[in-house]
C-alpha cells in the first residue's frame, strides 16, 4: 500500500507545486517509487515544473473518464528513475474529477507505488477537497505572511474533518508544515513572520523551512525540480525535510542570516535545548 | 408524587422519564358535530397515516364560552376515525368536568405541564446507575461541550443550553459560541460569543486573550476595543455590566 501525500496551502502561490516536485523527486532518488498527480485541473503546472510538458500524451481526467489506461497517462520522470508524473487536463475544469474517480486511480497506483504525492490546486474548493481526501499524510505549505497563515489554518481544520481518515474514524492525518519563501533578514526586521509566530498559530511539526531562493525560480523556468540543484540552499533545504519526512532526524538549516555562521550554530544549541 | 419517588427509590420497578412525544393538538373553533366529522374524514384522507393512531388533545379555548358542547360525540367521532382522545386543554372548568366525566382529562398547557416534581434529594446515596443518569437529566449542567483539538481558522464550535471549554488554542477566523459561558485555556485569537440566546449572565475566561471578537448576549467589543483595554496579556474574564461589555484581570 502506498502512503499517500497530499502538499496543499489554501493560498496560492506559496510553492505548493515547487514542493510536490521536488519532494516526489527527493522520494524517488531514495528509491521509492513515487507517483505525482497533479490535481490543479485547468491549471496545469507541474508538468512545466518538473520538465516533461512535451511529453503529455494522456491527462488525469482522460484516465478518471476511462479514455486513457494508467500506464499510457503516467510519465516517466527523466531525473529519477523511480518517479511518474501524472498531468492534470489544461483543457478542463474540476468539476472533471470525481471522488470515485479519483479513488479509482489512487486504489490503482496504490499497489504498485510507495508513495504518491498530490499537488492540491489552490483554494478550499472542490479540486483541494479530492486531493486530500484520500491522504494519509498532508504537507501544509505556508510563506511567513499572515495571509497564508491563516488560510494553512483553515485548511488544517478541513484535513481534520472533510478526509476519508476523519469521515471513517481512522485517526488523524499527519500533519506537517512546510515554510517557503523565508527570508532570516526580513524576520530580523520585523518584516515578515518569524518561524516562532508561525508555529504558535499553526502548532503542527515543522517539517523544513525553505529558504526564499533565486534558485527556485531558475529551476522552475528551466524545469529542473529545484531539490536537485543540490548546491542551492533551497535545494538543500528539500532535501532535508524529504529526511525528515522518512523519518531521519536532520538539523534546522538556513533560519539565520548566512553571515552570522557562529550565531547560526549556537542557536541550534539553543534548539536542541528547548 | 412524592410517595411515588420514595417507592422508586426504594425497589426501581420503573423510572419516571420526561420525554417528548407527538401528539396532535385539534383546536376546535366552532362547534359542529356533523361538520366537524366531514371535515375530519376529508383531512385524513388526505394523509391517512399520519393521524391513524395518533393521540390528540382536544384544544377548546376556541369555544370556552360555548356550554352545549358533547364531549362525549367528539371523543367517538375521533375514535371512530383510529386516533386516540387523551385529553383536553383550554376552555372553561364546566368542560373540564365533563371532558372528565368522558375518560378525557385536562392537560395543563406550557409550564405547568412540565413543573413535575424532581425527585427530592434523599439522605441516601444515590446507586451507581442511577448517579450514571442523573446528569443527563438535569439538563444544564450535562450540556457542557469540552474541546480538546486546536479550532482552526474557519470552524464553528456551537455550545447549546451549556458551556463551552476548550482545552486548546483558538485560530483567527474561528467561532466560538455558547449559550452558557465559555472557557478557552490556549490562546483565544478567534470570535467568543457567550450568552449567544440572550443569558446576560455569560461570561467568558481566557488565559490570553488576543481574540477577534469577543461578545457576551449580543453586546460585543471588537479587536481594536480590546486592545485600548489594559490587562489582556493575563487571565481574563470577560462579562457585561450595565449593557456594556467589561474585560477584568483574574
Amino acid at each position: 500500500m502506498a502512503k499517500i501525500i497530499v502538499v496543499t496551502s489554501g493560498k496560492g502561490g506559496v510553492g505548493k507545486t515547487t514542493t510536490s516536485a521536488s519532494f516526489a523527486v527527493g522520494l524517488a532518488t531514495r528509491g521509492y517509487k513515487t507517483a505525482v498527480i497533479d490535481f490543479d485541473i485547468g491549471l496545469r503546472n507541474l508538468d512545466l515544473i518538473m520538465g516533461c510538458e512535451r511529453r503529455v500524451v494522456y491527462d488525469f481526467v482522460n484516465v478518471i473518464r476511462g479514455e486513457a489506461n494508467l500506464n499510457q497517462a503516467l510519465i516517466r520522470d527523466k531525473h529519477a528513475k523511480e518517479l511518474f508524473i501524472l498531468p492534470a487536463s489544461q483543457t478542463r475544469d474540476k468539476d472533471a474529477l470525481t471522488l470515485e474517480g479519483v479513488g479509482n486511480v489512487l486504489d490503482e497506483l496504490s499497489k504498485t507505488f510507495d508513495f504518491i504525492v498530490c499537488d492540491s490546486p489552490a483554494g478550499i474548493e472542490r479540486g483541494a477537497q479530492l486531493a486530500m481526501y484520500f491522504a494519509d499524510s498532508a504537507i501544509v505549505v505556508t510563506n511567513p505572511e499572515v495571509s497564508s497563515v491563516r488560510d494553512s489554518d483553515r485548511m488544517l481544520g478541513l484535513l481534520s474533518s472533510k478526509t476519508k481518515r476523519a469521515e471513517e474514524g481512522k485517526g488523524q492525518i499527519s500533519e506537517h508544515l512546510l515554510l517557503t519563501r523565508y527570508c532570516p533578514k526580513r524576520v530580523t526586521k520585523g518584516e515578515m513572520l518569524s518561524l516562532a509566530d508561525i508555529n504558535e498559530i499553526l502548532a503542527i511539526p515543522l517539517l523544513g523551512v525553505i529558504p526564499e531562493s533565486q534558485a527556485v525560480l531558475r529551476a522552475s523556468n528551466a524545469g529542473v525540480p529545484v531539490v536537485i540543484d543540490s548546491e542551492s540552499d533551497a535545494g538543500q533545504a528539500y532535501a532535508d525535510a524529504v529526511g525528515r519526512f522518512l523519518g531521519e532526524e536532520v538539523p534546522f538549516r538556513f533560519l539565520q542570516e548566512k553571515s552570522h555562521w557562529i550565531k547560526r550554530l549556537f542557536s541550534f544549541k539553543e534548539k536542541e535545548a528547548v | 408524587m412524592a410517595e411515588s419517588t420514595t417507592v422508586m427509590e426504594r425497589q426501581s420497578c420503573f423510572q419516571f422519564k420526561t420525554s417528548f412525544s407527538p401528539c396532535t393538538i385539534m383546536q376546535v373553533t366552532r362547534y359542529d358535530l356533523d361538520e366537524i366529522a366531514r371535515q375530519l374524514d376529508t383531512t385524513i384522507q388526505k394523509a391517512p397515516n399520519f393521524f391513524i393512531g395518533s393521540a390528540v388533545i382536544l384544544d377548546l379555548e376556541g369555544v370556552k364560552t360555548q356550554t352545549n358542547i358533547d364531549l362525549a360525540a367528539i371523543k367517538k367521532i375521533l375514535l371512530a376515525n383510529n386516533m386516540v382522545p387523551v385529553g383536553v386543554r383550554g376552555g372553561n372548568d364546566l368542560q373540564h368536568q365533563e371532558a372528565a366525566g368522558v375518560g378525557m382529562p385536562t392537560i395543563a398547557i406550557g409550564a405547568k405541564a412540565t413543573s413535575t416534581p424532581q425527585a427530592a434529594p434523599t439522605a441516601d446515596a444515590p446507586s451507581p446507575a442511577e448517579s450514571n443518569k442523573k446528569p443527563r437529566e438535569t439538563a444544564l449542567q450535562s450540556n457542557t461541550k469540552i474541546i480538546t483539538t486546536p479550532i482552526r481558522s474557519g470552524m464553528q464550535i456551537y455550545a447549546k443550553d451549556g458551556d463551552l471549554i476548550v482545552l486548546s488554542s483558538v485560530s483567527p477566523g474561528a467561532e466560538l459560541l455558547a449559550d452558557g459561558n465559555i472557557h478557552v485555556y490556549g490562546a483565544l485569537r478567534g470570535r467568543a460569543l457567550a450568552g449567544v440566546q440572550g443569558n446576560t449572565q455569560a461570561r467568558i475566561f481566557c488565559r490570553t486573550l488576543e481574540a477577534e471578537l469577543v461578545a457576551i448576549a449580543g453586546y460585543y467589543l471588537v479587536k481594536e476595543d480590546i486592545q485600548e483595554l489594559p490587562s489582556q496579556d493575563s487571565s481574563v474574564q470577560v462579562y457585561l455590566d450595565n449593557e456594556q461589555v467589561k474585560i477584568a484581570a483574574l
